[in-house]
């Protein structure tokens, strides 16, 4: 489970390591030629369109009992071991109760048969898996096996600096953390997920968004922050717009400025099917229309 | 660091209620041992990335793609291919394919042995499913001819047999 450059190999040898330690050995060992493997069902497409070259080595994590399992920890935090399959996050019910935002973008990934073989770690390792922007949204930790021992990274900063980091390809996930809710008094938690592709069911996404917001009963949102990505575009925050929203009271006429402001600060990848433009859009368009939904919840309650 | 003490062994398998060793490649895709080491081409060669369904067996009860499931993952682990959904000896078809053939829940075929698989995975955890469960379950199962009606009915058609009504 780390992203991984690969040299081209017909027959991968693989390897069952007990311990994360020892796999994180084998991967300083060999390099670009092993690749850690989680479920395999991303890396397995890769391989079969050309995408990705097959390594030499393939270092099976799922022998590793430290990196499964979901645990509700005594601080209130949840902690995901990576090797936890998409199925086993979904159907969890603490986590359903304690983080509906990830257990709802797992249900929206591939169909059962594939959530069966793929595993958490796999989803955020891609760096472009729809469970990111719900975890974004969570404010997630990623714990690491590193030259330094195990180290905490913030997910945001993970994804924003991954791609120009060459010496975190060795890096082992060992662990998401997803930390306590807080709620603030006088406030109502909202919570959205949505993923748009080009059919209903089983499909590549074209925009992801999530949010988890607490707006406060004046209108006010006393915290939120926005997610979105889709497709191959790295799912980030929306901090400005987020802050944005912290400042007004969530009405009309400002909702009109947000969307202005998503316009700006999203900016997706296009490809052949969707262009950045139409992506950007729906997710302006997403975000603002949970926003305007939360409003007027608010205004028919009061 | 000894490496060598990693290397995987052969691949110990549970096919169809048989028990088998086979010396394959630990990164061989399940869907070729299974049609080519042994015969069983119930499962069908397809998209090969897990978008349609085709090739999907139980693989210790639950749904699986076998074009995405590799050897190892597999070790140890007891698979079931459509030619083993049907109680061995008793010489008749299994509620769920006998639903696939009253109801008309195919029509080229080529999908249904990934639907029976899928749909006897569902019945199993969910014995009386909604419209949203069965739609789930059949979200990763691809059918070009049906339209998906008649293999809806065969799965309600399921339903009421196997819950006796």
């Amino acid at each position: 489970m780390g992203a991984n450059r690969q040299s081209l190999h017909a027959e991968p040898l693989v390897r069952h390591p007990q311990h994360a330690e020892e796999a994180w050995q084998m991967k300083r060992l060999w390099g670009a030629t092993a690749s850690y493997t989680a479920g395999g069902t991303l890396l397995r497409t890769q391989w079969e369109s050309g995408l990705a070259p097959v390594p030499a080595y393939l270092i099976d994590l799922s022998g590793i009992a430290e990196l499964h399992g979901i645990h509700d920890e005594a601080d209130g935090n949840w902690r995901i071991g990576p090797m936890t399959t998409l199925t086993s996050c979904r159907s969890h019910l603490g986590l359903q109760t304690a983080h509906p935002l990830l257990t709802e973008a797992v249900r929206n990934i591939a169909a059962p048969s594939v959530r069966n073989l793929a595993t958490l770690g796999g989803n955020i390792v891609s760096a472009v898996g729809d469970a990111l922007p719900a975890l974004l949204a969570c404010n997630s930790v990623l714990q690491w096996r590193t030259e330094q021992g195990i180290t905490d990274q913030a997910l945001t900063e993970w994804l924003e600096a991954e791609q120009l980091q060459s010496a975190w390809k060795e890096r082992l996930l060992v662990g998401i953390q997803l930390p306590r809710q807080t709620s603030i008094s006088q406030t109502k938690r909202i919570l959205a997920y949505h993923k748009v592709g080009r059919r209903e069911a089983f499909t590549p996404s074209v925009v992801t968004v999530a949010i988890n917001g607490q707006l406060g009963d004046d209108g006010i949102w006393r915290d939120i922050r926005i997610a979105a990505g889709g497709g191959q575009t790295r799912p980030r925050r929306l901090e400005h717009t987020e802050a944005l929203l912290m400042e007004n009271p969530s009405n009309s006429p400002s909702l009109a400025v947000v969307y202005q402001s998503l316009l700006a600060e999203f900016k997706p990848k296009g490809d052949s099917f969707a262009s950045a433009d139409y992506r950007r859009r729906t997710a302006a368009n997403l975000i603002v229309s949970e926003l305007w939904k939360a409003a007027k919840r608010l205004t028919e309650e009061r | 660091m000894s490496l060598d003490q990693y290397a995987a062994p052969a691949v110990h398998l549970m096919v169809n209620g048989q028990d088998m060793t086979i010396d394959v490649a630990p990164s061989k895709r399940l869907l070729a041992i299974l049609r080519e080491e042994l015969g069983l081409t119930g499962p069908k060669r397809s998209c090969e990335i897990g978008r349609c369904g085709a090739c999907i067996v139980l693989v210790d009860g639950a749904p699986i793609n076998a074009c995405l499931a590799m050897a190892y993952q597999c070790a140890g682990k007891h698979i079931t291919t459509v030619e083993g959904v049907a109680q061995e000896g008793e010489g008749e078809l299994d509620p769920v394919q006998r639903a696939f053939l009253e109801e008309g829940g195919f029509q080229c075929g080529y999908c249904t042995p990934g639907m029976v698989i899928t749909v006897k995975a569902l019945l199993s955890h969910t014995p009386d499913p909604n419209e949203d469960e069965i739609e789930e379950a059949l979200s990763g199962n691809i059918c070009r001819c049906t339209g998906y009606g008649g293999i809806k009915r065969a799965i309600k058609q399921a339903v009421k047999w196997r819950n006796g009504y």
